[in-house]
């Protein structure tokens, strides 16, 4: 297969193992066969070390599979990774440079870092090379589009924090509808934590909560992390409303809510984000978790096609490892190697030429990964979400929801209906 | 009135936290007159070691509780004999200084040690009580109960350890003046390391609570000791019941204060009550002048 009949195949369908290793084997030219280094900044400790371990996990797999079918063009991947700690723009851009000065990566892939302001974009304009990152944040596409010149090397391979909001209440009004749950009164309670993604979503969700027939009763921001929830509680207590939506996404945080919520629960839906996908959040809560639902953008689904990195997951890494987040990574890591390959080679940091020739295969691919697809808006560079940015599941991450309806096993996929495997059910404190 | 007694148990509960917290850190400061930067991570140590104990190794809960206590103790004994002792001996050595600094290295190394052993990733307490019972209006939950009682407790030993003991006379004696103690025979080493050991074991007690509260991190103890710091100088450096009335204080006027206000302005608030003692009362609410002759 010849790299120009792929190029031309990719808006078909996505590239996969059998795909690189076509390449591989069709590449004439030089095969060094020296590693190819990839790096990754992520919280290896600090509050996101959940995260940032499952990323890690996530990355060695990949690297694992694409080397076995033969690397990127003959030359295997090898991963660096440099810890982000607490995160911030000051210790995500210095881990970033130190992988390019250390090791030469040509790419970055990481996971998310919080409060980092799109530093990742700058160090990769600065030093030609290409970032791909999960921060879910839509200052990403701002940030691209006011230059987009500098800034072409930058992907975020999932979708805006934004769509959390008009997701969120879409999915309320779905439950409503089908006669699912019966709310008490048209009220939600909004629970933030005091990060720009948390207060991007509780914000969208409060601005279209009038739209989709919701008001607001209380908005709260609590400090992060925290996980003394009793003042916050006292007050959801004072006026129960029908949906407590918790932003804030720790996921060892949000296991002391439904701890604490649960001592006097009121009669209202538990919806929070992200956090509940983690392991550490069932170990935590326990029975208490049993009822919350929670949505992602991006997450490994539990459907056939995703069977078999599920079973490698977990054989490599554990029982209670979650292969939901560190297929973020995983996919991430798989879209540079088939983009690199098509592209013709990595290239290395400042060589602006070949790193435009892999930002612009990845810019036009549409990849089947493990969370779904992926296919990056052409101008913020971001990946859409299905459906409330894009109607058409071949081109966009679902946004799922899912339900933990038993703490020892995985949550449920509960929605969109396209890709849900089980039905709502209604909490144990509702029921 | 439910709100009320919501908002009460909480800011007991916190308040015990940062009252067993603030008495380990005021101990050291009113003993040795230095600030243990260590602190917080052998509150940390405490809560792995229980962990370890009971989950790694499978042993009985007591004696989770137990090795929480005696590792906490046996760091505090560490910590003096590898640094306080030493800056001690050096005679043109700034004391204070000397130990708050190293104290800050042995504090970054236990982090990194128990990272590196543990990993990074939260994890779950086995110490926890579930449930809750009612008191008239009152809805505790049992796990802040027993952190109550416990932080009573804890705070009831190292009060009689000081009030009715000779040892007690001894850090008494020692935090008073430590030449004139020396002089009138206190081994005044000894009475360091004591301390050292007391508040180490303290930290591990506290580590134990206060991960059964939240969950395990290698920076579990880094929030409680800023608290520490907080209540220690609005108490006043050295004051041990000044250190306890105003973390129950402070605590339960946080709890107020997130709730009328929100949660966000709970930590500003704690800050804010550090800037007004220090300008109104430099040495704290309840802490003494401290007189110094040219």
């Amino acid at each position: 297969m010849k790299r120009r009949q792929l190029l031309t195949g990719l808006g078909a369908g996505g590239l996969g193992a059998a795909a690189l290793s076509a390449l591989n084997a069709g590449a004439a030219h030089a095969q060094t066969g020296d590693p190819i280094p990839i790096g990754a900044a992520l919280p290896m400790s600090g509050p996101s070390a959940g995260d940032g371990i499952e990323f890690k996990n996530g990355l060695d797999l990949a690297a694992a599979e694409i080397n076995a079918a033969g690397g990127i063009l003959g030359r295997p991947v090898e991963i660096h990774i440099e810890d982000t700690r607490e995160m911030g723009a000051d210790l995500v851009g210095q881990a970033m440079q130190r992988l390019i000065d250390r090791y030469n990566t040509p790419a970055i892939v990481n996971g998310y870092n919080l409060g980092a302001n799109m530093v990742e974009l700058d160090v990769a304009a600065d030093n030609d090379v290409i970032v791909l990152h999960n921060n879910t944040q839509i200052a990403h596409q701002e940030r691209v589009k006011s230059d987009p010149e500098r800034y072409y090397g930058g992907f975020q391979t999932d979708p805006a924090e934004y769509w959390y909001g008009p997701g969120c209440l879409n999915f309320l009004n779905e439950l409503v509808d089908a006669g699912q749950w019966k709310p008490a009164n048209r009220k939600i309670a909004i629970v933030a934590s005091a990060v720009e993604y948390s207060i991007v979503i509780g914000n969208a969700i409060r601005d279209k909560a009038a739209e989709f027939g919701w008001e607001v009763s209380v908005y709260e921001t609590v400090p992060f992390p925290t996980n003394q929830w009793g003042p916050v509680l006292a007050k959801l207590r004072e006026d129960p409303p029908a949906a407590i939506l918790v932003t804030h996404f720790l996921a060892q945080d949000l296991a002391q809510f439904m701890t604490q919520f649960l001592t006097q629960p009121t009669p209202s839906l538990i919806y929070m984000q992200y956090g509940p996908s983690l392991p550490v959040f069932r170990e935590i809560g326990g029975e208490a978790i049993n009822g919350v639902i929670y949505s992602t953008v991006i997450g490994g689904l539990p459907d056939a096609f995703a069977a078999k990195y599920r079973e490698d997951y977990r054989a490599n890494f554990g029982d209670t490892a979650s292969w939901l987040t560190g297929s973020q990574t995983y996919d991430a890591l798989w879209m540079y190697a088939t983009a690199a390959a098509v592209a013709g080679g990595p290239g290395e940091p400042f060589n602006g030429e070949q790193a435009r020739k892999v930002a612009g295969v990845l810019k036009g691919m549409v990849h089947r990964g493990m969370s779904g697809s992926f296919r990056f808006d052409p101008e913020g560079l971001v990946a859409y979400s299905y459906p409330t940015e894009t109607k058409d599941p071949s081109l966009g991450l679902p946004h799922q929801f899912l339900q933990h309806q038993d703490y020892r096993t995985d949550p449920k996929l509960i929605g969109p209906q396209l890709y849900a495997d089980s039905q709502f059910m209604l909490p144990p404190w509702l029921s | 009135m439910n709100t009320f007694y919501a908002v009460l148990v909480s800011g007991l509960t916190v308040g015990a936290l940062y009252a067993i917290a603030s008495i380990g850190l005021s101990l050291v400061w009113g003993a040795l007159g230095v600030l243990n930067m260590a602190h917080g991570a052998m509150l940390t140590l405490g809560g792995y070691v229980a962990y370890g104990v009971i989950t790694g190794l499978g042993l009985p809960v007591p004696l989770g509780i137990f090795a929480s206590v005696a590792f906490g103790a046996l760091a505090g004994g560490l910590i003096y004999v590898l640094i306080v002792r030493n800056v001690l001996r050096q005679a043109k050595a700034d004391f204070e200084a000397n130990v708050m600094i190293a104290t800050v290295g042995a504090a970054i190394a236990l982090e990194n040690g128990i990272l590196l052993v543990f990993g990074g990733q939260p994890l779950r307490q086995p110490v926890t009580v579930s449930g809750s019972f009612e008191l008239g209006p009152l809805i505790v939950p049992w796990q802040n109960f027993i952190i109550m009682v416990a932080a009573v407790l804890a705070m009831a030993v190292i009060a009689s350890l000081l009030n009715y003991t000779r040892m007690g006379r001894a850090i008494r004696a020692t935090a008073q003046n430590r030449d004139a103690a020396r002089l009138m025979g206190v081994a005044a080493d000894r009475v360091y390391l004591i301390v050292l050991m007391l508040s180490g074991a303290v930290a591990g007690i506290c580590g134990l609570l206060l991960s059964a509260m939240v969950q395990l991190s290698p920076s579990l103890g880094n929030d409680p000791m800023l608290k520490a710091f907080i209540m220690c100088v609005v108490a006043g450096l050295g004051s041990l019941p000044g250190a306890v009335l105003v973390s129950f204080g402070l605590a339960l006027l946080e709890a107020w204060v997130q709730y009328q206000f929100g949660a966000r302005w709970g930590f500003p608030l704690l800050l804010c009550a550090v800037v007004v003692v220090l300008i109104w009362r430099p040495s704290g609410l309840l802490g003494k002048t401290e007189v110094r002759r040219m």
